[in-house]
């Protein structure tokens, strides 16, 4: 119940925040278009070609669940610090495991929700503008990066835009901060959407799994800051 | 309703409180006044569970800080120093957001009475961050009332406010002592602490002195009567410290400074001894002193010590 509460606290606030709704509409309607629009480029071309060029709009349905959810937990955490509002909240009965899912899960969510919906609509346009759903977007690699490393692409986001927030009271700067410390999650990402390997179950596995190991740790970090005492003492 | 004994918490080598006890009944106002860094805020925390102790035990509305900490957060409302209110949120989902935390019965029906009690029910729909000092401030104070706390926690609730915002929340306060709260107040605005408080602790990291505005004043300065002459006499000073009800007097400018056991009681001696003694006397008065001569007298003798 004070899990939902604070969900939906954060969603109203969010909400009315133009970084976040840059975040949130303008920024999947551009992949959305990128993606599209390589679609369209590939339509003529024989089917290895297509599959390369196809292997390169993979990476915006993956940097969608790393960008969404930064804008949201920037200011789920920093927002806090600026409005001076920690102190109150955490003299309530909430708990720190509720405090931390609650920022956490209030950009995780919407990250995974409008990733999935914008692969959709990608797979809705490009058969009404081709008349068939390209070769390969429906392929075993490309449902395990869209399914399986978005939710875990999203929660390496969360957890280090909460490390990278609890230590500073700019929004821009954790913004920036953030967007580089998640760079690295890409690397694999980049290296087959430029075509120097092609998307397979085993790439995704292996970054799957890395980040599987990333997350535990940054959790374990996360968890211990997210203490009221850490929270009040440490947080700048 | 709350009583801690001997809280302690140290922040690296720095001490923030040191052994500190201190008791509110329900109905009582405890005031917290020290200087800043003396432990104020640290105490709330540690009463309201943001901090835990390093050593000392403290029960609020019966629960105890260390083995219940959820309990008390229940059962406490705070007010912070700034508002700290949700500016891109309205009044009423600022209130109905703190009502659902704690898990209110009816959390509505408790905002609206809570929004209307603070005169802020017209506003409700306006964002809490277009409110003025005055109004965020009773915003917040409702926020700290909404679950109905038995025990509350004001830490500095008019710092920054305008006199007129700044008496308003004065009246609230007032109106809160008879609601059968314990309510500790943290303040660095003496007259309102003098005004307010039932029992005062001075803080400068441990209680310097405790008591109720007048045992304090009494214990710093004792009752003292001033005698206004109409010329200087320096010579009845030393003569009244011979009288065995006067322990201390003083003459400056045509007037004489007389501490004595009891004021209320000795004065018709002293009057008459000093007719006696040839004195030409204008007016006789007790010495008004402040809350504010306690406290500096408090600081200074901290600062030689």
């Amino acid at each position: 119940m004070r899990l939902r509460t604070l969900l939906l606290k954060e969603w109203e606030e969010a909400r009315r925040i133009k970084m976040v709704i840059y975040g949130v509409v303008f920024l999947p309607l551009f992949m959305l278009g990128l993606a599209v629009l390589m679609a369209w480029q590939a339509r003529d071309l024989p089917l290895e070609a297509q599959a390369v060029m196809l292997n390169t709009s993979l990476l915006y349905f993956v940097i969608l669940p790393i960008m969404i959810p930064l804008s949201i937990a920037v200011y789920a955490i920093v927002g806090e610090k600026e409005q001076g509002t920690l102190e109150p909240l955490l003299a309530t009965p909430l708990t720190e495991t509720e405090l931390f899912m609650g920022k956490g899960l209030a950009a995780v969510i919407p990250a995974l929700i409008i990733t999935w919906l914008t692969y959709g609509a990608f797979l809705a346009v490009t058969w009404a503008l081709l008349g068939a759903i390209p070769e390969g977007v429906l392929s075993a690699p490309w449902l395990a990066s869209v399914f399986l490393l978005s939710p875990l692409l999203a929660m390496f986001a969360v957890l280090v835009t909460v490390l990278v927030s609890s230590r500073t009271t700019d929004p821009r700067a954790a913004y920036q901060f953030s967007s580089l410390a998640l760079l690295p999650a890409l690397v694999p990402l980049i290296v087959y959407s430029t075509q120097l390997t092609a998307v397979s179950l085993t790439l995704v596995a292996v970054e799957a799994a890395v980040l599987i190991a990333l997350n535990a740790v940054i959790l374990y970090v996360a968890v211990r800051l997210f203490r009221r005492e850490s929270i009040l003492t440490r947080w700048r | 309703m709350i009583s801690a004994q001997g809280l302690t918490r140290r922040f690296g080598d720095r001490a923030a409180v040191t052994d500190l006890s201190l008791s509110v009944p329900e109905g009582a106002v405890l005031g917290l006044l020290g200087p800043n860094g003396a432990g104020k805020t640290t105490t709330v925390r540690l009463l309201t569970c943001l901090l835990s102790p390093d050593a000392g035990s403290a029960l609020v509305a019966g629960h105890d800080i260390a083995t219940d900490p959820q309990a008390v957060r229940r059962s406490v409302g705070l007010l912070t120093e700034s508002p700290g209110l949700y500016k891109r949120l309205s009044v009423w989902q600022n209130l109905l957001l703190f009502a659902q935390l704690h898990e209110v019965a009816k959390p509505e029906e408790k905002a609206q009475r809570y929004l209307s009690l603070m005169g802020l029910w017209d506003r409700r729909k306006d964002l809490a961050g277009t409110l003025s000092k005055g109004l965020a401030q009773r915003l917040a104070l409702a926020r700290a009332l909404v679950h109905e706390p038995p025990a509350l926690f004001l830490d500095e609730p008019t710092a920054g406010l305008d006199p007129e915002a700044a008496r308003e929340v004065r009246i609230l306060m007032e109106e809160l002592r008879s609601e059968q709260r314990a309510v500790i107040l943290c303040t660095h605005n003496l007259p309102e602490a003098e005004r307010l408080c039932d029992r005062i602790v001075v803080l400068n990291t441990r209680s310097v002195s405790e008591g109720t505005p007048q045992e304090l004043k009494l214990r710093m300065f004792g009752a003292r009567t001033v005698v206004r002459l109409a010329r200087p006499q320096p010579e009845l000073a030393p003569a009244l410290r011979d009288l065995p009800f006067v322990k201390e007097a003083e003459s400056s400018d045509g007037e004489l400074s007389v501490e004595m056991e009891k004021a209320e009681t000795h004065n018709p001696e002293l009057v008459r001894h000093l007719v006696e003694m040839g004195a030409e006397i204008l007016h006789v008065l007790p010495q008004e002193r402040t809350l504010e001569d306690v406290y500096l007298k408090l600081m200074e003798d901290e600062d030689a010590a």
